[in-house]
């Protein structure tokens, strides 16, 4: 990982994040809920990142806020691939009219504007966190459901699988110890990048005001932010700061276990072109 | 081609049916009394309860339901908005063409500013324009279209002036004419730049990466051989060859932009379809909800209906060939 620039650059960012949600609580220099009698001051010793409307410390509120940007996005990338991985090895092994209608659901999920569909569950239903994984899962599996397809589709063909078929191998055997070793590569490039992805829908959700109003999250201090633009940038500039790293550092991330992975392709930017 | 149009609708329609139907389960799912999960958090007048109660024939099995539904729906009944006093047909109507219209600005500024990048950092292949480029498009993937919003407003509205801060309109004009677009304008110019960064960046991949590839076609290098410019080269061989996948993109794009719409109306109050939706959200109101997204993704599949079509028009290879 630590073999190319950008995986480099990428890991360091991920683990400093990773770091910071698990340590919140001992080096944020406020609870983030404490109201100080400070209210929308700016940036300054005291307050590194200012206070907002109610005089929490924001750079405390970003520490912890770390921590359900990055549970979320891992956890609604990991269930993307659960779901995705299963419907894509589904379709992808057996064919036949299986296959036709579970493509047709993958595009119709792409197709459709699908954070509309995201926001009418999580009104509907409500914004617990674990909803709230469901949630943004649902807007990302299609991607991960589609690689995981095409992956399948072309490793079936080969000639070791004809062999394990010829040497009487159970299908479960097939699927998961001939095929899944080989098809598992772009697949954890796809994780890396679905998390992004769902950070960034997660910090929407909480823009919009339908995060879990339990947990302090990047997104929810932009819409609180929202109504202070005029008199308070630092409430908005620094949690947006920290999406935007969090996602460069996914990337990154997934760019350089992409060059790992695929060495052909280390052109760069695996994910983004 | 009329049997190809043909075949498209039909395989458009069963999708806008169980769009229909899936959101209606969704629905019926929300636990406790469906009356009342229709109709959000407002007090449910007994004449309406009485009214629902019979239209969908909430007593009646399931799929009776589903159908009753779906029957409303084709109508062009989405039900009645309390909240809003109003139709929730007549709401989306009116709500619509302003979403299209900051969409259809946004597009108009985002296709020119990617093509121009991707044909900029496609055909310079020097280290230099590749680590403006990269770093220029990581950035720009990674900056959320709200937050993107919000930093326009802070600078160009707040600091500056030089654009207002929400909203599509002054509440009273008297300005008419040529004099009413500039200022109509000037409420449009920033939620519209936002929204063509955010898609122009995203066209501008696309582009990059498909004139890489023409560049690598045999017709490139008889085009170099025959002695063309630089200039004419791009010109009349890459930009024509190159635009196919950005015109697809472009075309399907319309379902990422309702979406954007959604985050994009929040941060700016631009009374569209999105800023219903949240509106809509923030009252419970649950049939327009719906409504909204039933109407987008119907308008999604139609959309990619129209351009699939169009396709089938200008390159003949997609008629014959799927």
């Amino acid at each position: 990982m630590m073999s190319t620039r950008h995986g480099a650059i990428g890991s360091i960012i991920l683990l400093l994040l990773a770091f910071t949600a698990i340590v919140a609580p001992l080096i944020a220099p406020y609870h983030p809920l404490q109201q100080t009698a400070a209210s929308l001051a700016p940036p300054s010793g005291d307050f590194y990142f200012g206070t907002d409307n109610i005089g929490r410390d924001v750079f405390s509120l970003i520490l912890y806020g770390a921590r359900s940007s990055l549970m979320v996005g891992f956890g609604a990338a990991l269930a993307a691939l659960l779901v995705g991985g299963t419907i894509g090895i589904v379709a992808g092994y057996f064919r036949g009219p299986v296959e036709m209608v579970l493509m047709r659901v993958i595009e119709l999920f792409q197709t459709l504007p699908v954070i509309m569909l995201v926001l009418c569950a999580v009104a509907l239903f409500g914004s617990n966190f674990w909803l709230l994984i469901a949630a943004v899962a649902l807007a990302i599996w299609p991607m991960e459901a589609r690689l995981v397809y095409g992956q399948y589709i072309k490793l079936r063909e080969r000639d070791f699988i004809s062999a394990a078929r010829v040497a009487d191998f159970s299908t479960s055997h097939i699927i998961f110890r001939e095929i899944l070793p080989n098809a598992v590569q772009p697949v954890i490039v796809q994780v890396a990048l679905d998390a992004s992805i769902a950070i960034l829908i997660e910090a929407g959700l909480g823009f919009l005001g339908l995060s879990d109003p339990s947990m302090v999250s990047w997104g929810q201090l932009l819409f609180v932010a929202q109504d202070y633009m005029d008199t308070a940038w630092w409430m908005s500039v620094f949690p947006g700061a920290a999406i935007c790293i969090a996602i460069i550092g996914l990337n990154l991330f997934a760019d350089g276990l992409n060059e790992i992975v695929d060495p052909r392709s280390a052109r760069g930017m695996g994910g983004l072109q | 081609m009329l049997r190809y149009i043909l075949q498209r609708a039909l395989y458009a329609l069963p999708l806008m049916l169980v769009i229909i139907v899936v959101m209606f389960t969704l629905l019926h799912l929300i636990p406790g009394d469906p009356v009342q999960a229709l109709v959000g958090d407002y007090p449910v007048p007994p004449a309406y309860r009485q009214a629902i109660e019979e239209k969908y024939r909430l007593n009646d099995p399931f799929l009776t339901q589903v159908w009753n539904y779906v029957t409303a729906v084709v109508q062009g009944d989405f039900g009645y908005s309390y909240q809003n006093q109003r139709p929730v047909l007549s709401l989306i109507l009116e709500r619509a063409p302003r979403t299209i219209l900051l969409a259809s600005v946004g597009f108009a500024f985002a296709i020119p500013l990617g093509m121009a990048i991707g044909v900029i950092t496609g055909t310079t292949r020097s280290s230099t324009t590749d680590k403006i480029w990269t770093t220029s498009a990581l950035i720009a993937y990674a900056i959320p279209t709200f937050w993107l919003g919000q930093l326009l407003v802070m600078f160009f509205a707040l600091r500056l002036g030089w654009f207002p801060t929400q909203g599509i309109g002054p509440l009273v004009s008297r300005a008419h004419g040529f004099d009413w677009i500039l200022e109509r304008g000037r409420y449009l110019a920033l939620p519209a730049l936002a929204f063509a960064i955010h898609e122009g960046m995203r066209f501008a991949r696309i582009m990059r990466a498909s004139v890489i590839d023409t560049l690598s076609q045999g017709y490139i290098i008889t085009a170099r051989s025959k002695g063309l410019t630089r200039g004419q080269i791009i010109r009349r061989h890459v930009l024509r060859n190159s635009s196919l996948p950005l015109v697809t993109v472009a075309g399907y794009a319309f379902g990422s932009a309702l979406s954007g719409a959604v985050l994009l109306e929040t941060v700016f109050t631009w009374p569209g379809l999105g800023l219903l939706m949240v509106d809509s959200i923030r009252l419970r109101d649950n049939l327009t909800v719906v409504g909204v997204v039933i109407f987008s993704a119907v308008a999604v599949v139609l959309m990619n209906l129209l351009v699939d079509i169009l396709y089938a028009m200008l390159d003949p290879r997609i008629r014959t060939g799927g």
